[in-house]
């Protein structure tokens, strides 16, 4: 009965750690792909990028926390670059060319990170206070996972500010879902589309260093992250946040249970519920487009 | 001309090597084509297309090793009828979606394949992959023409077979029903209100690319009597994509051409340098970017610089 109880909660818990963390990438994502439709496929790479970054600062002497702001800031700056050289000038073609496009783009990454880091895994040191076990009576937790749950809930509340009280998120709301009548009234949507995707890049930096402890840090980590945040935003309905929240928690709670009973084939699992979701609801859970 | 080469070759080249390179450029260069058919002409796009040489290639594999290793074009039936099964069941699925959705769907599923390879190791071998393959006889009717494994036998088996696939490609491409296909890809909703089933189009077109691609890898198997799951991963699916856009979607010929220079180049730079990766990502961008059109495209802007 007590490692019934301990086995159960360390599910939930680990549900909700994993699902928090593809909720954060598939979030940043999502915010692209309303805002200009375009689908970021090295947006895992970027993710992989940061908690590489996040390595590198808590290699060289810094603390955790500094990681955590510095990390997501640089891979800001790379996606404005990235955006303004590579993804603004495919705007007027089809939508292909920048799938094939950012698809190149994340092997050039990863090709990166391999020249610069090795294809070692890597490992983020932690600070002490969160480096130990927290224990409620049956129950013992990995504090660091704790932390990351308030983490992410965090991100999710400053993000649902930002995008709910403040005039830049209502503006961005409203370019996601009438580009038209919102350019007319003379904002400037390039810089909604950079700004988009800036901060997307800033969350998906910020998910590498926050997972970065919990999962460790190797060359294709953003591989198996790009392909989670897909499902989580096919299932939740293309570029609606609300859907992203739900699914994000969705896959999460489905893959960890899948790993407790069949290790090696717990994607197989999920992969199939995306399918099976598919053919009843083409358009996710939630539908597409919801920018809320 | 070409032709005339491409069957002479064999007598002018000593050296076994590079026949295998060219063998291995006709397979790769149905699988290139095949995937034209779906993006070039469909409008629809495939991360993972090596995935359906894969999946014909264990099949037949796991055929000629385990149930009958003798008969080649029984096992041709077999692979392709697999692969046909699979991609009908997951073509069911994936038309119900269009161009973003659909893309991504072949990318998950195409992860979920490689998964189940890679981990299923009592059936595929798994990271070892399939081992010992037995090279059939090849027949036609009761003459016995070559055995598999022989270098020049599988290359003329595989340049008639590629040649057939092309042809008769070329001609349903050309055929109403490929002028169906490249509506669709132009406006799916405008081809819907002229009456055409899209969503059965669309599948169609994706059974013909899974097909050619079953083909394909039924010649890989007999080729290298050896799969191992690498040949089915993320990368080797951006290859082919790679092929096609170096050769020019939308023109059948261009992707053959393309899988011989991405082909040759792997072979060339892969013995330099451990980044390839890093290569063929950055060669990706630079084509989107600037040659979007590819080889085709380059041969185009020539003909018309003649004329003027």
């Amino acid at each position: 009965m007590q490692t019934l109880i301990s086995s159960g909660a360390d599910i939930v818990f680990n549900s909700l750690v994993l699902g928090g963390v593809f909720l954060i990438v598939a979030i940043g994502l999502n915010i692209i792909y309303g805002l200009s439709r375009v689908m970021n496929l090295a947006h895992g790479s970027l993710y992989a990028l940061g908690a590489y970054f996040g390595f590198t600062i808590v290699g060289s002497g810094l603390n955790f926390f500094i990681a955590l702001l510095i990390a997501p800031i640089v891979v800001g700056v790379f996606g404005l670059l990235l955006e303004r050289v590579l993804i603004a000038p495919m705007r007027e073609r089809p939508m292909i060319y920048t799938l094939i496009l950012t698809y190149g783009l994340m092997f050039f990454l990863d090709g990166l990170i391999k020249y610069l880091w090795g294809n070692e895994t890597r490992f983020i040191e932690l600070p002490a206070f969160l480096n130990q076990t927290l224990t409620v009576g049956s129950i013992s937790y990995p504090s660091y996972r704790l932390a990351t749950l308030f983490g992410v809930a965090g991100i999710m509340g400053g993000l649902s500010l930002l995008l709910g009280k403040t005039k830049i998120g209502t503006t961005m709301r409203a370019a996601s879902n009438i580009p038209e009548m919102v350019s007319v009234l003379g904002v400037n949507m390039k810089l909604v589309h950079m700004g988009g995707f800036v901060l997307g890049c800033v969350l998906a930096g910020l998910a590498g260093v926050l997972a970065g402890p919990l999962f460790t840090v190797y060359p294709i980590m953003g591989h198996e992250m790009l392909i989670s945040s897909f499902v989580v935003i096919v299932i939740g309905g293309l570029g609606s946040l609300r859907g992203a929240v739900l699914a994000a928690f969705l896959i999460g709670a489905v893959q960890t249970l899948a790993e407790f009973f069949i290790t090696d084939f717990a994607m197989v699992v999920v992969y199939m519920m995306m399918a099976v979701i598919l053919v009843f609801m083409p358009r996710g859970l939630l539908g597409e487009g919801k920018f809320e | 001309m070409i032709v005339v080469a491409l069957f002479a070759l064999p007598y002018f080249v000593p050296n076994r090597f590079y026949l295998r390179l060219v063998n291995e450029m006709l397979i790769y260069g149905l699988l290139a084509m095949s995937l034209d058919v779906l993006l070039g002409y469909t409008g629809l796009l495939s991360f993972m297309h090596t995935s359906y040489l894969g999946i014909a290639a264990y099949i037949v594999g796991l055929f000629l090793k385990f149930v009958c290793p003798s008969s080649l074009w029984l096992a041709f039936l077999v692979g392709l009828v697999g692969t046909g099964v699979i991609a009908l069941v997951v073509g069911w699925v994936q038309v119900r979606t269009g161009g973003l959705a659909f893309a991504l769907l072949t990318l998950a599923f195409g992860m979920m394949y490689f998964t189940v390879v890679w981990k299923w190791y009592g059936v595929t071998g798994g990271d070892d992959g399939l081992m010992g393959v037995p090279h059939p006889d090849i027949t036609l009717g009761p003459w016995t023409l070559a055995n598999s494994g022989d270098s020049n036998g599988i290359y003329y088996l595989s340049l008639l077979i590629v040649m057939l696939c092309f042809v008769v490609t070329r001609r349903i491409i050309r055929s109403p029903f490929g002028a169906v296909l490249e509506s669709i890809r132009e406006n799916e909703e405008r081809a819907s209100f002229v009456g055409i089933n899209v969503r059965f189009y669309k599948l169609l077109g994706w059974m013909l690319a899974c097909l050619l691609a079953g083909v394909a890898g039924v010649l890989f198997i007999l080729f290298r009597g050896y799969i191992g799951p690498t040949t089915m991963d993320a990368f080797a699916g951006a290859g082919v994509l790679m092929m096609v856009l170096l050769g020019g979607m939308g023109t059948l010929w261009g992707p053959l051409v393309g899988a011989g220079l991405f082909i040759y180049i792997q072979d060339y730079i892969s013995t330099m340098t451990e980044h390839w990766e890093l290569f063929l990502g950055l060669v990706v961008i630079l084509l989107v970017l600037f040659m979007p059109r590819g080889v085709a495209g380059l041969s185009d802007l020539l003909r018309r610089g003649g004329k003027e």
